[in-house]
């Protein structure tokens, strides 16, 4: 078989080389031991000896002296007296005893390890007070503000004891803490009082989750209409929740039975519809109320919502602000959420989730167009009331989402 | 199998007395699986098989060969930078060599060291080494090993002429005299260490006669003469198994191709030198000693001479064929347990 | 129980794993009839004789080198440097040889090589005498480093040390040997990568190192009185290193003193700080300190020698500064 004659490689570091001059010419005898050619690397001249004997043929193709070339690169043959060399045979494929080039290259690639590229040094100038690192976790388990507390420490860090005596300080006020994983911690008043309450509407309500979806293109038009008058008047705009509140109330003054309460051996139903909006604060969720609702106008409550949820997240409510509903609306729409099955509260009959408003394909008029679709979820208490009278309310409602005149005409 | 017949051979003692043909044979065969395996390793370095550094052993063949005739798997050899033809003689086949070299999973050292760093402790192969001299002391640890065992092996330190001016060379003579340890100390005297010529580095070239100042017995030989060296080793090696302690052999050699492959091999020795030592090939010399008193036809040297190209083409395809080591293995063995 | 100096614990360890290994045998200057300068070996070679209890040349490379080829070929030798500050001169043989023989030979040549010997400043010893050198091997991939401070932690240590088939650097701290300290009659063994917390505390953790130990804990009383509950830490081995207990104490105090009497550049404490931040930096409520020797060669005259190494009130303040911070 013919033995190729390559590019030698003549050192640890070489890459490539110079083929200088061929001291054989093709079609020479050749002894092992000759000196076939010169190679130039590192600015040096090398004698490349043949290790094997036998007739050197040199393709025409093959590069000419004062070629710079990597190692590896075919320059010649030695062959057998008799034989064909690789490069006149009829299928002449390149092969040989040795095969060489990319395949050696990928082998000694194979073990280097990569140069990792390393970005520029990125400097940060500290704000704000400094904090030891104990103490900044601390502070966020306690949910302490640690911007607003002193440094003992020798240069004036927040140590940890520092962000310990400002929660206990703040104890009284401060937010319920933020569990870290693997944390536990006693059980606020707010939370016992919370997971009481939903315990026992999930363990004695016969509850019954209703959806429907409706069209609230209407009522978005209708509020950017409001919105629009009332920028330059200083006063609350309503929101999607203090738009369900009144049209709920207005549903629910039509479907008396869904505005009543359980009370063991009887059922109250009210008169007079009070409306719970379920806030979410850090402390845990509260349930301010909004009197009398149905007759209240679009104003007054939007008014009142926005002053009854500060008070919530500043925990200012007082006791008689979140007792005495009759029906409670909870909207996670803010939170991208779209059916969802709520809680009954307890001694409640119902409780409405509203979902968001997403512009979905719909058919109106006959077509296919784009509308502001909303999501209702409604619970009941099956001890209360019955499927039909609870579908009927929840129809009501979807109507006058769908139709705003409907309601504010009332 | 091919590569049986490179294992580990365990000539009968011969010692003082005419070899005989079947260990005429071994040695013959022996010397050219060396020579063949160096010369591929070379070929192999140039086409760029091979990754790392390549010290052929060409020229020096008949020491490693003469030497480990007389040795048994259970006996330890520590070698040099210059080792592939220790390993090979000691009995580590041409494939886990071969494949050693090119850095894959089933060379000898799995990968983990090349031409610098073969292991096969199990035929007895302790490791050759990047670093000169340290061997001559293992050897004498493993001797000394052997002497508190209570057994008759015997450690055995390949080291240039390097070696011999390194602190390493005096203190392993002087504790394996000393507590007389079946050790054997093989200097390997190729002129040169590296490139730097040893009547530059000593004042006292002769290596043999600095075992008297230990208290040991110091050999010259000849080692272009694979007879010389098995007769001076099998006397040393003999003696060592019967508690007679150590022995210091100097062989005088010669490597013909450069210290590395891919350096440069001028200007510190001459064209004439290294053609003079060529015409010493132990190899030829002993095929025609061999074929002159009639132990062999030159129909059985081709024979072997056959069988040799066979097995090495055997061991570059499998060092071809065989599997790169996996990198999740890149830190196994740093300690004896786990981490 | 019964009480020991901390060198008759380690020789007993010594001799029961001699007793129980005809494998094993000791190579030194001065350790066969004379049994060691520091009585590491009285009375073995009389029940041994010389060939396990081997007096050297004055060669430690060559003996060393001689223990790495002993340890491939099937036995188990302890070197017994007398002062660690020899082993110097066989560091090519430690290295180069010792620590990468089973990497090398894919785990098929083990290393089981004790290298024990004194450390630390004290006793004018002078510079040749004084040296640790711990921190060196701890960076080297293959080395075990032991560092005991009480007489249990000797025997038992040793004995481990004896049984790995790693290369095990085997410290001892020369101002610990005639310490005092209960070591049961019965077999015992203590594991590598173990650190003992040797005594518990609140407000700042501290990680000490051979002789620092003692001298730490000599200072906790009192610092009780001025209201600072210390932890002290003994990581017992430093190589391997228990970071995971010396994280958990960290996770309790929020304050981190590293106390040892070499230097600072690159050493232990460095590295237990380093990893702590790693791994622990958000239970930080100070920067991590460490209270090391001074980088210099050690001096003779005492007044000198006790400059260069922390003493107690200095260990103290450096705790009170951790607390402060």
């Amino acid at each position: 078989m013919a033995i190729a004659i390559v590019m030698p490689r003549l050192g640890w570091t070489m890459e490539q080389g110079r083929l200088v001059e061929w001291l054989k010419k093709d079609g020479d005898a050749v002894q092992a031991g000759d000196v076939l050619l010169t190679v130039e690397s590192d600015k040096t001249i090398n004698e490349v000896e043949s290790f094997d004997s036998g007739i050197l043929r040199i393709p025409p193709d093959s590069p000419p002296p004062d070629t710079v070339m990597p190692v590896g690169t075919l320059l010649a043959y030695i062959v057998q007296p008799g034989e064909v060399a690789p490069f006149e045979q009829p299928d002449a494929r390149q092969e040989s005893a040795i095969s060489v080039t990319a395949t050696a290259d990928t082998q000694v690639a194979a073990g280097m390890p990569r140069e990792s590229a390393s970005g520029p040094t990125v400097s940060t100038r500290r704000r704000g007070p400094r904090i030891s690192p104990r103490a900044r976790r601390v502070a966020a388990e306690l949910g302490v503000d640690w911007n607003a507390v002193n440094g003992s420490g020798r240069t004036g860090r927040i140590i940890e004891r520092d962000v310990r005596a400002a929660a206990r300080l703040t104890a009284t006020a401060s937010p319920a803490p933020v569990l870290a994983a693997g944390e536990a911690r006693p059980v606020t008043p707010i939370r016992r009082i919370i997971a009481q309450r939903m315990a026992e509407s999930a363990q004695t309500a016969a509850a019954v989750t209703l959806t429907t979806e409706a069209d609230a293109t209407e009522l978005v038009v209708l509020r950017d209409k409001i919105k629009a008058s009332l920028t330059s008047r200083e006063r609350s705009v309503p929101t999607y929740t203090d738009l369900m509140v009144k049209l709920t109330a207005v549903a629910l003054v039509e479907h008396p039975m869904l505005n009543a309460t359980w009370r063991g051996d009887e059922i109250v139903v009210h008169a007079q519809v009070h409306i719970g909006v379920a806030v979410d604060t850090d402390a845990g969720l509260l349930v301010p109320v909004i009197r009398d609702a149905a007759a209240r106008s679009l104003q007054q409550i939007a008014a009142e919502s926005t002053g009854l949820a500060e008070k919530a997240r500043t925990r200012a409510l007082k006791l008689d602000e979140t007792q005495g509903g009759t029906f409670t609306i909870t909207n996670l729409g803010m939170y991208g959420i779209d059916a969802f099955t709520p809680l009954i509260n307890l001694p409640q009959c119902a409780i409405l989730g509203v979902g968001r408003i997403v512009s979905k394909p719909a058919v109106h008029g006959g077509q296919v167009v784009p509308r502001a679709m909303m999501t209702l979820s409604l619970t009941f208490d099956h001890r209360v009331v019955d499927g039909g009278p609870a579908a009927r309310f929840l129809s009501t409602v979807r109507e006058y989402v769908e139709q705003p005149y409907l309601w504010l005409t009332r | 199998m091919k590569s049986k017949a490179t294992g580990q051979k365990s000539v009968a003692q011969a010692t003082n007395t005419r070899l005989d043909r079947r260990t005429s044979l071994a040695l013959y065969r022996q010397m050219l699986v060396i020579r063949r395996c160096e010369e591929q390793l070379a070929r192999s370095y140039q086409a760029g098989f091979i990754p790392g550094a390549c010290h052929t052993y060409i020229g020096q063949e008949a020491v490693a060969t003469g030497v480990c005739a007389h040795l048994r798997p259970d006996d330890a050899v520590f070698s040099t930078h210059r080792g592939h033809g220790h390993a090979l003689a000691k009995g580590v086949s041409v494939r886990r060599v071969i494949a050693e070299l090119f850095g894959k999973a089933t060379g000898c050292s799995a990968g983990r060291g090349g031409s610098m760093h073969l292991f096969a402790p199990e035929v007895g192969m302790m490791g050759t080494s990047g670093i000169v001299a340290p061997c001559i002391l293992q050897a004498t640890g493993a001797g000394y090993s052997f002497k508190l065992l209570k057994t008759d092996r015997v450690g055995v330190a390949f080291f240039g002429d390097g070696a011999v001016n390194n602190g390493a060379f005096h203190e392993g003579l002087n504790m394996a005299a000393v507590w007389e340890l079946p050790t054997l100390f093989v200097c390997e005297n190729n002129m040169y260490a590296t490139e730097v010529p040893f009547a530059s580095a000593t004042r006292n070239q002769d290596v043999a006669s600095r075992a008297a100042v230990y208290g040991l017995p110091g050999v010259a030989v000849d080692g272009n003469d694979v007879i010389a060296v098995y007769k001076a080793a099998g006397e040393a090696i003999s003696r060592a198994r019967a508690g007679g302690g150590p022995t210091l052999i100097e062989c005088k050699t010669y490597r013909t191709r450069p210290h590395a492959e891919g350096m440069r091999d001028a200007g510190y020795r001459t064209v004439e030198e290294i053609e003079a030592w060529k015409a010493r090939d132990p190899i030829p010399h002993f095929r025609a000693h061999v074929m002159a008193t009639g132990m062999a036809s030159e129909d059985e040297c081709d024979q072997i001479d056959a069988e040799v190209k066979t097995l090495i083409e055997d061991g570059l395809q499998f060092a071809m064929d065989s599997p790169w080591p996996d990198p999740a293995t890149a830190l196994d063995h740093v300690y004896s347990t786990g981490k | 129980m019964r009480e020991l100096t901390f060198t008759a614990a380690a020789h007993e360890g010594l001799a029961e794993e001699m007793a129980s290994d005809p494998t094993i045998f000791v190579v030194g200057e001065g350790i066969g009839r004379r049994g060691g300068n520091f009585n590491t070996t009285t009375g073995l070679y009389d029940l041994y004789g010389p060939e396990r209890l081997r007096d050297t040349p004055i060669c430690e490379r060559g003996f060393v080198g001689l223990c790495v080829g002993a340890a491939m070929t099937g036995t188990r030798p302890v070197v017994d440097f007398m002062f660690i500050d020899f082993i110097l001169d066989a560091m090519g043989e430690l290295i180069n040889q010792a620590a990468k023989m089973q990497y090398m030979s894919s785990g098929r040549l083990k290393m089981p090589l004790v290298l024990r010997g004194c450390i630390g400043v004290g006793g004018a010893s002078a510079t040749h005498h004084s040296g640790s050198y711990a921190s060196i091997f701890v960076h080297l991939p293959g080395f075990r480093v032991v560092i005991p401070t009480t007489p249990y932690d000797a025997k038992g240590l040793l004995k481990t040390s004896i049984r790995s088939d790693d290369p095990v650097l085997f410290l001892e701290h020369k101002s610990l040997l005639n310490t005092k300290g209960p070591v049961p009659e019965g077999e015992y063994t203590v594991p590598f990568g173990q650190a003992s917390v040797c005594r518990q505390g609140t407000d700042v953790t501290v990680v000490a190192i051979a002789l620092m130990v003692k001298k730490t804990l000599e200072v906790c009383e009192q610092l009780v009185q001025e209201g600072i509950s210390v932890e002290v830490i003994d990581p017992r081995t430093v190589a391997p290193l228990d970071i995971d207990t010396i994280i958990e104490s960290v996770h309790k105090t929020g304050r981190l003193l590293i106390v040892d009497e070499t230097f600072a550049p690159c050493a232990i404490g460095a590295e237990v700080a380093a990893q702590v931040m790693d791994r622990a930096f958000d239970d930080l409520d100070a920067p991590v300190r460490r209270l090391n020797g001074v980088q210099t060669p050690v001096p003779y005259s005492a007044p000198l020698e006790a400059a260069v190494v922390p003493q107690p009130p200095a260990i103290a303040q450096a705790i009170r500064d951790v607390v402060a911070e």
